[in-house]
């Protein structure tokens, strides 16, 4: 038995290197479907980590409510109309006596800023200075907000580095200039150190632009807040935090009027409707593994056929009937693990490749996924024609020219 | 000892109510040690008795024994063994795998051997080399040497499991007078030395004629 592993998988290896381009050929059914899988695998996951990365930045022990129910949130509804927050909810909040922090938040997403002859689209939030602390907001240059400029109604404003670097080159010219925001003159009074993982058509955190909540009147008329950030004092006290606070908004709002949310939560909501589309995804280019699983039976029984010499020749010195199975299952499990491994490397590269704008990447799941599907489709669209081989008849086999 | 008792082949041909048949009422024993051709024109049936005897086709009716041993009743693994131990062939076209090396050619009955071999197998393949003046060839491929290196090659692979009997059907076929010569005394040397039965298909008198015992075929019948 010493020798038998280098002579089936010697003999393999010198069939397939004699027709290179139909190996090659068969092969391309499974590199492609490996490598999309793999990539598929490896943008969800990407995906994933992303939006934990942008979650992440905001600080651990972070709870928050905001308007309409858990499952309109899921549906996507729930950025839309609903309640809305008031002082009387926040000054009962802060007597909670887990909770750190409490800032209370007006939000625009779709507010125009106009710099330097340049406009954008950003995040607008307008809050205390209790919002540095939620957000874990860190001064890049010049000054965070403070309590003075909401009791000031100061017109100034924080802004990313990112969002600095976009409008002014750097931040030192960024730093005392005038923002315009909604048609509105702001200054420019520090620059936030950017958290990074954007991108992703820019929506990330480090779009948001910080303005002190009364100086934001003027685009929130009714006073109200659209959504509460709570820190926990430690994260072992979130839970009860968070049932503290529902009780709290429930006494005034119906059930299904507003949700209290924890970031794993968000994080998981996220990920169930992300592992769901790559599910369906993965599942369509599966497709064309099954595909490239019937180019090799194909080229399998061509080269059965190809061989019935052969096989007779070893049957009369003496192979079994599962020694020519197990040779010709090598030689498909050899195509199509080839085919997989051309695909994971083609995958490896793309990732790579695509790495500086996306955080895709290939985990030890992906690969050992990859290496296993391929030799399974090697084994299993092999079986058959293998099968054929070991049937022949030794004396058919050998008389056939 | 090889005793075949009243062995008929048939074929059904194809498409055709016919029945053709190859061999008929076959009583023949073949002792240990023999030397034995068995000659006949071509379509007599001396191929079909050589792939019974070896154990590649089976008899429509008749029994044929091996050392005492009835082999319609072995199933494919027991003749499969059979064949790798007990038999080793040489062909007319020699029947060289082309991907492997002269060494891997010589070896390859070891690799499907279950016994456990009382030799190391490149050992034992490497005296053959030297034995039958292939030295230096062990890593050429079979196509790269000549028909009577060749013929050789296929006689160490024959031999390599140290069997008992050697069939050899038409072995001097591809070759020039000379060379086969050389291999008729190759195989007279393996049956006085080695002590190995060696049985010879050929319709040539003249090889024929090399053996000590010539068993004539016509149409089928042992005449």
């Amino acid at each position: 038995m010493r020798n038998y592993l280098f002579f089936i998988v010697k003999s393999s290896l010198f069939d397939l290197a004699r027709n290179k381009g139909r190996t090659f050929l068969t092969s391309l059914g499974i590199l492609i479907g490996v490598m999309s899988v793999v990539l598929l695998m490896a943008t969800g996951l990407g995906l994933k980590r992303y939006i934990q990365d942008q979650l992440e930045s905001l600080g651990a022990n972070l709870i928050f409510a905001i308007p309409g129910s858990k499952k309109s949130i899921m549906r996507g509804g729930g950025m839309m109309g609903g309640i809305k927050f008031d002082d009387k909810d926040v000054t009962k909040i802060k007597r909670i006596s887990t909770v750190a922090v409490v800032a209370p938040v007006y939000v625009n997403p779709g507010t125009i800023i106009e710099a330097n002859g340049k406009d954008d689209i950003v995040e607008l939030v307008a809050s205390t200075e209790q919002v540095v602390p939620v957000f874990n907001l860190e001064i890049e240059i010049g000054r965070l907000l403070e309590k003075k400029d909401n009791d000031k109604r100061s017109k100034v404003v924080n802004i990313s580095a990112t969002t600095a670097k976009t409008f002014f080159g750097t931040v030192d010219e960024a730093l005392n200039k005038t923002l315009k925001i909604s048609k509105q003159n702001f200054k420019i009074i520090g620059i936030i150190k950017s958290k990074g993982g954007g991108g992703l058509g820019g929506s990330g955190i480090d779009s948001h632009i910080y303005i002190p909540f009364k100086s934001a009147y003027s685009f929130n008329p009714d006073k109200k807040y659209y959504a509460i950030y709570v820190k926990a004092e430690s994260k072992d006290k979130v839970a009860e935090t968070k049932s503290e606070f529902e009780k709290v908004l429930l006494k005034r709002y119906d059930k299904d009027d507003f949700s209290v949310m924890e970031q794993s939560e968000i994080m998981d909501t996220i990920s169930a409707i992300f592992g769901v589309i790559n599910i369906v995804l993965i599942s369509i280019a599966a497709i064309s593994l099954v595909v490239g699983g019937i180019g090799i039976m194909n080229i399998m029984y061509v080269s059965v056929t190809e061989r019935i010499k052969e096989i007779g020749i070893r049957r009369a010195i003496g192979a079994y009937r599962k020694d020519i199975l197990w040779q010709f299952l090598t030689m498909s499990t050899i195509l199509s693990l080839f085919g997989g491994l051309v695909g994971l490397a083609l995958a490896f590269i793309i990732v790579y490749l695509i790495h500086p704008i996306f955080p895709a990447y290939i985990d030890l799941t992906s690969v050992t996924l990859a290496l296993g599907v391929s030799s399974l489709i090697g084994i299993v669209f092999g079986v058959f024609p293998a099968k054929k081989a070991a049937d022949l008849s030794p004396i058919d086999a050998i008389r056939y020219e | 000892m090889i005793k075949l008792q009243d062995v008929t082949k048939e074929y059904k041909i194809d498409g055709d109510e016919t029945v053709f048949t190859a061999l008929k009422n076959i009583n023949l024993l073949i002792k240990d040690g023999e030397f034995a051709a068995i000659m006949g024109p071509s379509g007599s049936g001396k191929s079909t008795l050589m792939h019974i005897i070896g154990l590649l086709d089976n008899s429509t009716s008749g029994q044929i024994l091996i050392d005492g041993k009835d082999i319609s009743t072995l199933n494919d693994d027991q003749l499969s063994k059979l064949r790798n131990e007990f038999v080793g062939f040489v062909f007319q076209q020699f029947n060289l795998i082309n991907k492997l090396t002269i060494m891997e050619n010589i070896i390859l009955p070891t690799v499907y051997a279950i016994k456990k071999m009382d030799f190391d197998p490149e050992e034992r393949a490497m005296e053959l080399i030297n034995r039958f003046g292939l030295a230096g060839k062990e890593n050429s491929y079979p196509n790269k040497i000549s028909g009577g290196q060749q013929q050789r090659v296929a006689i160490a692979r024959a031999l390599i499991m140290k069997p008992k009997l050697i069939l050899a059907d038409e072995p001097t076929g591809n070759l020039d007078t000379k060379t086969g010569d050389t291999i008729m005394k190759l195989f007279k040397e393996l049956n006085v030395e080695d002590k190995i039965t060696v049985i010879i298909v050929t319709h040539e008198a003249d090889i024929a004629s090399k053996t000590g015992r010539i068993i004539k075929i016509i149409d089928g019948k042992l005449v």
